[in-house]
């Protein structure tokens, strides 16, 4: 499996990392998410309400000159293993093609063994950003 | 009209003045298990849901032995007071009070309004981490009087016992077997056990500040779906956490008599070979 470098280099980190460094890199990815540019503030406003259990997350897909994709991100404060997940896939993702995208595949966290830190339930989150962000990948690619 | 039992609530104007009580322990259980970390009421202790209160292999809660390990860390006694509060409306908050009282813990108490209200209020958070000194806890034999097991559905259904779905109206309707992206969490069939009746659990709370409605709100929300204090009834949503607060609210602030939480849930009886069905 391949995975694009950038991705490739936080998991090969996180593999590496004992329990209490997970946590706290997790908190850091979180804690560094960039808000939302003021220019998709509208569209935000336009989402959907989600049903109850389920983090909100908005996301919205650009292609820059280079034909790389940029990811752009609003999940609440209040949820933080939800924005920590999100925010490595951004910094793994951001700038790689769509066919660098799609070629992700859902399991591709598994080396980090996150599941020691967050329950596997809660990487369940991986999966579904992951699959959001390929949708969204699609639209403009 | 009060809550029955006021006593098992806290507002955060009182804790706000207790925090250094040797006597208490405050708890925070959450659904985000990084909250704690970001910052967490001063002295508080975490509990997780998932790591720290299930059975690390089957789909259980923890043994009675684990659970007094588990307790005996936290530097809990048998007359500790514990103060339980979390994200989402207390909803792992009341399911680790839950857990507490299936254990034979007495004194314990909900933060009315949990971090939603704490954080609106702009009280004290803090990253760091107490420790305490550890105990020797002793836990009763499990209170099975608040747990519903399937076979206890099966009698409930049998004796035309009320049954309260507390889930969002998709999944009572059969709609949502899973929330999207989360296949994992789901069930192989929609729709809701035969007779249950469809009392949302958020209908308890304000969702303003994520308090409990008044003694007069929920005695004619749950009384208006017929649910009455006379007789047993058990509580049910997908994985057990969301009626757990729904149990609290019956047993303690209304004061029904006898209620139990089906802690297996949709994520059981939906997969579950020969159970009848209703959408």
């Amino acid at each position: 499996m391949t995975l694009p470098a950038k991705l490739q280099e936080i998991v090969d980190d996180f593999a590496s990392m004992s329990r209490e460094e997970k946590l706290e890199t997790l908190i850091a990815y979180a804690e560094d998410m960039p808000d939302l540019p003021e220019r998709f503030k509208t569209e935000r406003e336009k989402m959907e309400p989600v049903p109850e259990c389920m983090t909100p997350v908005f996301l919205i897909a650009e292609k820059n000159a280079d034909g790389g994709i940029l990811f752009y991100l609003d999940i609440p404060k209040q949820s933080p293993t939800v924005r920590g997940l999100a925010s490595i896939l951004t910094n793994g993702l951001n700038g790689c093609t769509l066919e660098e995208i799609l070629s992700v595949p859902a399991d591709f966290y598994m080396p980090m063994n996150l599941q020691e830190a967050v329950s596997q339930q809660r990487l369940n989150g991986f999966i579904g950003v992951l699959a959001h962000m390929k949708q969204a990948a699609v639209k403009v690619g | 009209m009060s809550y029955a039992h006021p006593e098992y609530l806290v507002e955060t104007d009182w804790l706000a003045e207790h925090l250094n009580d040797p006597n208490i322990r405050i708890i925070e259980s959450d659904e985000d298990p990084l909250l704690y970390a970001i910052g967490h009421i001063p002295g508080a202790v975490q509990v997780d849901w998932f790591s720290t209160l299930q059975h690390p292999l089957r789909r259980d809660f923890l043994t009675k032995e684990q659970f007094e390990e588990v307790a005996s860390k936290l530097g809990i006694t048998n007359d500790t007071t514990l103060i339980f509060y979390g994200d989402k409306s207390n909803w792992f908050a009341c399911y680790a009070l839950w857990l507490f009282q299936y254990y034979g813990h007495q004194n314990v108490k909900i933060l009315n309004g949990g971090r939603t209200k704490w954080e609106q209020e702009n009280r004290p958070l803090v990253k760091e981490v107490p420790s305490f000194e550890a105990t020797t806890y002793k836990a009763k034999e499990a209170d099975k009087s608040i747990r519903a097991f399937r076979d206890d559905v099966f009698k409930a259904l049998e004796a035309k016992k009320p049954l309260v779905d507390v889930r969002s109206p998709k999944e009572y309707s059969g709609e949502l077997t899973h929330m999207p992206n989360y296949p994992q969490e789901g069930a192989t069939r929609g729709g809701h056990i035969p007779g249950a009746v469809s009392i949302p659990w958020a209908q308890a709370v304000n969702e303003a500040n994520s308090t409990f409605k008044s003694p007069e709100e929920l005695k004619s929300l749950y009384e208006g779906k017929n649910v009455k204090p006379d007789g047993e009834i058990i509580a049910y949503c997908r994985i057990g956490e969301r009626s757990s607060l729904t149990w609290f609210v019956l047993k303690y602030l209304l004061g029904y008599p006898t209620v139990k939480n089906y802690d297996g849930s949709w994520t059981e009886w939906g997969n579950l070979v020969d159970a009848p069905i209703e959408k």
